[in-house]
């Protein structure tokens, strides 16, 4: 009988002694940690795409450069993230230049010519399209040819990288 | 007799323990942080340099190049809803039927790789011809996807060869003279 509660005893000791098991635990966490570092950018995000559009895949290798951003969205055409124009409307419009997307484009070239004069930023004429996947030609061509024409010719086209 | 081994040292190894809490703090901080950072989907741009608004002295600098760099390839592919169009100052590929697409669509289809394929050929025959063999003219039907119009440009602009990576005609402008 003694001995029966002497061996419960020493078992409960035993118990109090284990420890939380954490070394597969760190075994995870390491892996995760050393793909994270290796994803990780320094350069941070220069392009926020949009939440309302899917952008194209591409094989292009380019990275992304800092510009003036236009999106074209199902229901807006936006310059920096202001809303210009309704899509809809652009079919409106005879000829290849959106007046109004002209006029918001035209100030900002103004201002980067301004901004080059007084501080010396250069000006690059560099604009951004982000484009959904299925947007007609008819619709991009246009809001092509109005940034072209407005004095911002160096497009860029926003695409997902295609993973090799 | 077989070997026991001792009880003290076995004793002693079950007690050892590494103190891995502080390192635990550190990996709950640190994998937030980076996870919240971290880029899942990669973008890219394609780079389209339209010529400035102003050309009026265009004129007299092509004035100055020698008659025979002047001839100009004037590659242009055309995008249908049938298939794709190829033409040049080479030739046009016709179909197999005058009016039909140089490549037909497969199966509901666009056949990039044939295009890929046509036009590293022509890439061959109109190298060192031509002065603007880099050149490129995309155009499209009204009604033709943003991802199509994309996935032509990827099929023109390179091409791998034996594993090697070849520059077919990078420079696209666009032209939207059929719609």
């Amino acid at each position: 009988m003694i001995s029966k509660i002497k061996k419960r005893k020493r078992s409960m000791k035993r118990s109090k002694e284990v420890r939380l098991q954490l070394t597969s635990m760190m075994d995870m966490f390491t892996i995760i940690l050393v793909f994270l570092l290796k994803t990780y950018s320094t350069q941070g995000q220069l392009i926020n795409p949009s939440d309302d559009l899917t952008l194209p895949t591409s094989i292009t290798q380019q990275a992304p450069q800092l510009g003036l951003d236009v999106t074209i969205s199902s229901d807006w055409i936006l310059v920096n993230g202001k809303a210009v124009e309704k899509t809809a409307n652009i079919n409106k419009f005879d000829g290849y230049i959106i007046p109004s997307l002209r006029k918001e484009l035209n100030n900002y070239a103004q201002k980067a010519e301004e901004m080059q004069a007084r501080y010396g930023a250069e000006y690059s004429g560099k604009v951004t399209i982000q484009g959904d996947k299925n947007l007609p030609y008819k619709l991009l061509i246009k809001v092509m040819a109005t940034c072209g024409q407005s004095n911002f010719p160096n497009l860029r086209l926003v695409v997902y990288q295609k993973e090799v | 007799m077989a070997h026991r081994p001792s009880k003290i040292m076995k004793h002693d190894i079950d007690e050892m323990h590494v103190n891995i809490t502080p390192m635990m703090n550190l990996m709950v901080v640190l994998i937030p942080l980076l996870l919240s950072s971290a880029e899942f989907v990669r973008l890219g741009i394609i780079e389209l340099n339209l010529p400035p608004a102003a050309s009026g002295e265009k004129a007299e600098i092509e004035k100055e190049i020698p008659e025979e760099q002047l001839k100009e390839l004037d590659l242009t592919v055309t995008i249908t809803d049938q298939g794709f169009f190829i033409s040049s100052s080479l030739a046009v590929l016709a179909g197999d039927e005058a009016d039909k697409p140089s490549i037909p669509m497969q199966n509901g289809q666009y056949d990039f790789d044939k295009l890929t394929e046509n036009l590293y050929e022509l890439k061959m025959k109109a190298e060192s011809k031509f002065s603007d063999t880099d050149e490129i003219i995309i155009m499209a039907e009204s009604d033709i996807t943003y991802q199509t119009i994309v996935k032509t440009m990827d099929a023109s602009r390179q091409t791998e060869i034996d594993g090697k990576e070849f520059t077919l005609f990078p420079n696209v402008s666009f032209s939207a003279r059929i719609y």
